[in-house]
């Protein structure tokens, strides 16, 4: 494969179409919006070109849709109704109604728990997304396309080591006493920290290694994104007379927007529903300080084995991640103008 | 190979070139570190891991024991076959289906598509802890514990990867898919011949991100698993640790060697993904 | 496109029938499936198969061994016993879980019963029972804490490694000595290594011992209140004792690693730890000598006390129920328990098996005596017991990380017991 290809399509300035391309979810055109009913009895019988387009576009679609249906759709109705329900000694359930949402939400643990979640994402989340922009605008400076791989290659490596195995070398690394990084402390004269068993450092400390694992990953996805701006963009910029940082403003950041904003939205999810890393190292500890929700639904489901009430924190970290998504969506998608 | 200039270098390069470089260079290292140090505690005996003050070069660097003491304690070579497999598979069907549901989600209008979309997505936001018995029970009752595609049940279909290629084939101009209609080609014919061509990147990436990801997985093959020819990387490498010590040589030597695959699945593929990505950078 | 489809379908056909197989099964022979989390005792865990073996030339019945790892194992559990179909015959656990919050297990047969309930030392013999009945045999894997000494620091500090204390006071005056703080007031040689991090339920574990020898309790003898007993003046008084070990008598930090990489180490002189330790520091630390003696004690002695009664147990949905009781009769006599535990190099729990040549040779033997002579401490086996030793553990870490007073913290953690308990 040498030598350049030429690119299957028009190049992106001859297209048609207006703002809005960039978007994730797009508004579906007028048609298909009202009159529903239609619409669907349109696919059975395609009279149009139209119909027969929709039709193609929900087999298309059909494969994904029935496995997620078959291997998610029942457990998450089962789950979701196990949140109605207790199980009493014995083994038996019985149904309680809203009695354990009251429950749950009205427990300090509970909330103390929601509590260091949103403060480990916030630590996390956005030092991960601007950490892989800034790499990625490094990495695509790169001259060498060797160097780029073998830097973009190294940045990835977290990505693919088991997360039980990555928190177990952190924790040695955060090792008070023959840990790397103390060691590295004691060796320019700093105190050593206590990382992972200091009420105050603990959550920074996951934080960091929940960067390092997911930044390779979001770093490909920029760099990716970036490569795919075309050249003219920049020439018209510079033309204009901007300098680097405005050329960096105007035309990259938006250009970048929707991978941003999927981005965000991503590392938002996982980060929130950390727990294999803090399983691994704190348990939650020290005092509870670094217990993450999920953490928290684990132990009330197999370990105290109330798992109706682990099913309502299950429904409450689906309703809050689809809040902040939909949130993430109205506030921070940009219509990109061409 | 180097007279192709990426789009990027249209800007004559900044004063602070040298310095850009050097910093990534410096993250990467960082990022590495943990890597080194995971490789360089395998080759150490206990008492050496356990030294103070530390050191950082093992005293033998040919030491394999820890290693040797990996496949003696668990059949851990069947345990690469069986999640190599799970992971190819896994990684395959993914493209397929998800490169499909993209396409359609991307660029047709039927009705339901974005209430369709939100709900895959929606997936994501689930705790799978909370899903795990009863998807358990459905998969025993349909006798497929301890089977590979008992395995692979919820790992067929990445959401992941149904979001990347919607976003990937967004960006296929519709008139090309037009023109190709209007020449007589016919969905699939133009899904396989126009869509996948200019989405290949995308595809690789998702191939190595769904591998990596379902060979790391350890909750679900806890659950479904019970015969130790069928158990995976992450379940051997669990075994070294239990409630009250973690032998660190055994864990980082099985952590090596259960990178060592996915490391070379992610040198071939890679190629194509930065090549392919600084190829798509020619358009316009 | 059509020719290309189809292939595609073939091919996905093919590999799905492919995938459906189960692994080929060997042998028809019948299989006992028993399950078991000790990955880190193959030893012990090949003997089941082993034994199995000739089991199996009696009633053709041999034994499948499967590991389970610990860290999800109850998920694992749950999911099979109510799945049924792919249920263990025979599990390892604990027995209030499955067989009290859960109806999971099928009671032992009552000659075996006898036979297994006249053998343990009274510190086993409610293991492997639920209100009285038995439904599994005990496994030891070091159930009760015993004090190991680093005998060199012992004679640097000018204290006699043959004379250990005995009381808690001799052994905080001890302690004392035995612990350097540098002049910034971090402790670089801790007397005692204690543990502070992990799951609240371990803290608990480690922490009872000290409840126990100040004469608290955590629960009422009968397992249904907390308030009184765990925030009793005596328990306050142990949490106190406790905490200031680390904040006011500086012989124990909080800045170090795990107690046992501590001990290894030889950072800490002392460290309360089950029959395992041996081992560990055999292979981790073999430059450490150390001794093993009985815990200290206070108002009472600690005693042989455990958190976690690991138990074998047989499954009331398993068809091979009573291939499995017969199984577990096949093995249940002095020389299978010695055998199986000496292969690890654990404590056997048959009572005639303490004072084996094996168990004789054993450096905890004479400690060992020495506690199982003391009286049985307090046992907590409620269902609720992972949701009640967290409440309290929490307490227990707060008050060592100076989040509060011992006293107020108690009461919390009671008042949250019994909501549990109530629950």
């Amino acid at each position: 494969m040498g030598g350049p290809t030429s690119p299957p399509y028009p190049p992106r300035s001859e297209r048609p179409g207006g703002p809005g391309r960039s978007s994730i979810f797009r508004e579906p055109p007028r048609e298909a919006r009202g009159g529903s009913v239609s619409a669907i009895v349109s696919l059975f019988a395609p009279r149009s070109y139209m119909d027969r387009q929709r039709r193609a576009g929900l087999f298309f679609v059909l494969p994904a849709l029935l496995y997620f249906s078959a291997v998610f759709l029942v457990p998450l109705v089962e789950s979701v109704s196990g949140s109605f329900y207790r199980t009493v000694p014995g083994g038996t359930t019985q149904f309680v109604g809203w009695r354990l949402y009251e429950k749950v939400l009205t427990d300090p643990s509970f909330w103390q728990a929601v509590g260091n979640t949103v403060s480990l994402l916030l630590m996390s989340v956005p030092a991960t997304v601007v950490l892989a922009l800034t790499v990625a605008l490094g990495l695509h400076r790169l001259r060498s396309l060797r160097w780029r791989s073998t830097w973009t290659a190294m940045y990835f490596l977290p990505f693919s080591v088991s997360l039980v195995a990555a928190a177990l070398i952190w924790q040695w690394l955060y090792d008070p006493l023959y840990g790397l990084l103390n060691h590295l402390l004691r060796g320019v004269g700093l105190p050593p920290l206590k990382w992972l068993q200091s009420l105050d450092m603990v959550r920074p400390s996951l934080a960091i290694v929940n960067v390092w694992l997911r930044l390779g990953f979001d770093t490909i996805i920029f760099l990716a994104a970036l490569q795919a701006i075309p050249g003219e963009y920049y020439e018209a910029a510079s033309i204009d007379g901007a300098s680097r940082w405005q050329a960096l403003r105007r035309v990259t950041l938006p250009l970048l927007n929707p991978q941003i904003v999927m981005v965000t939205i991503l590392e938002l999810i996982f980060n929130f529903k950390v727990f294999d890393t803090v399983y691994a190292t704190t348990q939650g500890g020290p005092a509870g300080a670094s217990q993450t929700v999920i953490m928290l639904l684990y132990d009330t489901a197999f370990k105290y084995f109330r798992l109706g009430e682990a099913s309502v924190m299950a429904v409450f970290v689906f309703v809050s991640l689809l809040l902040v998504t939909l949130v993430q969506w109205r506030v921070f998608r940009r219509q990109v103008e061409y | 190979m180097a007279g192709i200039p990426p789009a990027g270098r249209v800007l004559k390069p900044g004063r602070f070139h040298w310095l850009v470089g050097a910093l990534v260079a410096a993250g990467a290292i960082c990022v590495f570190f943990p890597f080194f140090w995971m490789a360089v505690t395998s080759l150490k005996t206990v008492p050496e891991i356990q030294r103070v003050p530390l050191q950082i070069a093992p005293d033998d660097w040919t030491n394999l024991a820890n290693f040797r003491e990996v496949f003696h304690r668990q059949p851990f070579g069947r345990f690469l076959l069986n999640s190599a497999l799970v992971a190819s598979v896994s990684a395959l069907s993914s493209v397929v289906v998800s490169s499909l549901a993209g396409y359609g989600f991307a660029k047709f209008r039927f009705p339901g598509h974005g209430i369709f979309f939100f709900a895959i997505v929606g997936i994501l936001m689930v705790p799978f802890q909370s899903v795990v018995v009863p998807l358990y029970l459905w998969v025993s009752r349909l006798d497929l514990l301890d089977t590979y595609l008992g395995i692979l049940a919820p790992d067929l279909v990445s959401v992941f990867g149904v979001f990347l290629m919607r976003q990937s084939i967004e960006v296929v101009p519709t008139d090309y898919i037009d023109a190709a209609r209007i020449d007589g080609a016919g969905e699939f014919g133009i899904f396989w011949r126009v869509i996948l061509p200019s989405v290949k990147p995308a595809l690789a990436t998702l191939v190595i991100v769904k591998f990596m990801w379902t060979w790391n997985e350890l909750f679900w093959p806890l659950v479904v698993i019970n015969s130790p020819t069928m158990k995976v990387v992450t379940l051997g490498l669990v075994s070294f640790t239990n409630m009250y010590f973690i032998e660190y040589n055994l864990v980082t030597a099985a952590a090596v060697l259960s990178i060592l695959p996915i490391l070379i699945v992610f040198l071939v593929c890679q190629k194509w993904v930065v090549r392919g990505v600084v190829m798509s950078g020619l358009k316009g | 496109m059509r020719g290309g489809l189809v292939r595609a379908t073939v091919v996905a056909a093919a590999a799905l029938a492919l995938a459906m197989t189960p692994v080929a099964v060997g042998a028809q022979a019948k299989k006992l499936v028993l399950w078991t989390h000790w990955e880190q005792n193959p030893e012990f865990n090949k003997y089941y198969e082993t034994r199995g073996k000739d089991f199996a030339q009696k009633s053709g019945y041999e034994v499948q061994l499967v590991t389970v790892p610990y860290q999800g194992y109850e998920a694992k559990y749950l999911a099979a016993l109510i799945g049924k179909s792919g249920a263990p015959d025979i599990f390892m656990g604990m027995t209030h879980h499955w067989c009290g919050q859960y109806d999971f297990c099928d009671r032992m047969p009552a000659d075996l019963a006898k036979t297994w309930n006249e053998n343990l030392p009274k510190y086993m013999a409610s293991v492997g029972t639920w209100k009285g009945v038995r439904y599994g045999t005990p496994i030891e894997h070091g159930n009760f804490q015993q004090m190991y000494i680093n005998a060199d620091l012992f004679k640097k500090a000018g204290l006699d490694p043959d004379k250990p204390p005995k009381t808690l006071d001799e052994w905080l005056a001890a302690m004392k000595k035995l612990s350097v703080v540098d002049a910034s007031g971090e402790v670089t040689q801790a007397g005692f290594a204690l543990r502070h991090k992990g799951h609240p339920v371990g803290i608990t574990d480690k922490f009872l011992p000290f409840a126990h020898a100040f004469g608290a309790r955590m629960l009422s003898p009968n397992l249904d209140k907390a308030t009184g007993f765990a925030n009793s003046a005596e328990m306050v008084a142990a949490l106190q004792f406790y905490t200031d070990l680390v904040q006011k008598h500086k012989v124990a930090s909080l800045a170090f690693p795990s107690p046992e990489d501590a001990f290894g180490q030889k950072r800490a002189a002392t460290i309360f730890r089950e029959s395992w330790f041996f081992g560990w520091v055999k292979k981790n630390a073999p430059d450490v000598s150390f001794k093993v003696y009985a815990l200290p004690c206070g108002k009472a002695c600690p005693g042989a006390g455990n958190l976690f009664p690991w138990a074998n147990m047989v499954a009331k949905s398993s068809p091979n129920k009573q291939a499995a009781w017969d199984f577990v009769r096949f093995i249940s006599n002095p020389k299978d328990d010695l055998d199986q535990h000496q292969a690890q190099g654990i404590l056997p729990v048959w009572t005639v098996n303490l004072d084996s040549a094996y168990v004789k040779g054993r450096p905890d033997y004479q400690s060992t005596q020495e506690m199982l002579r003391q009286p049985v401490p307090p046992e907590y086996y409620h269902p609720k017991s992972n949701e009640l030793a967290t409440a309290f553990g929490e307490a227990v870490v707060a008050a060592l990380y100076g989040k509060g007073q011992p006293k107020p913290l108690l009461d919390e953690a009671a008042a949250k017991m019994d909501r549990i308990l109530k629950d």
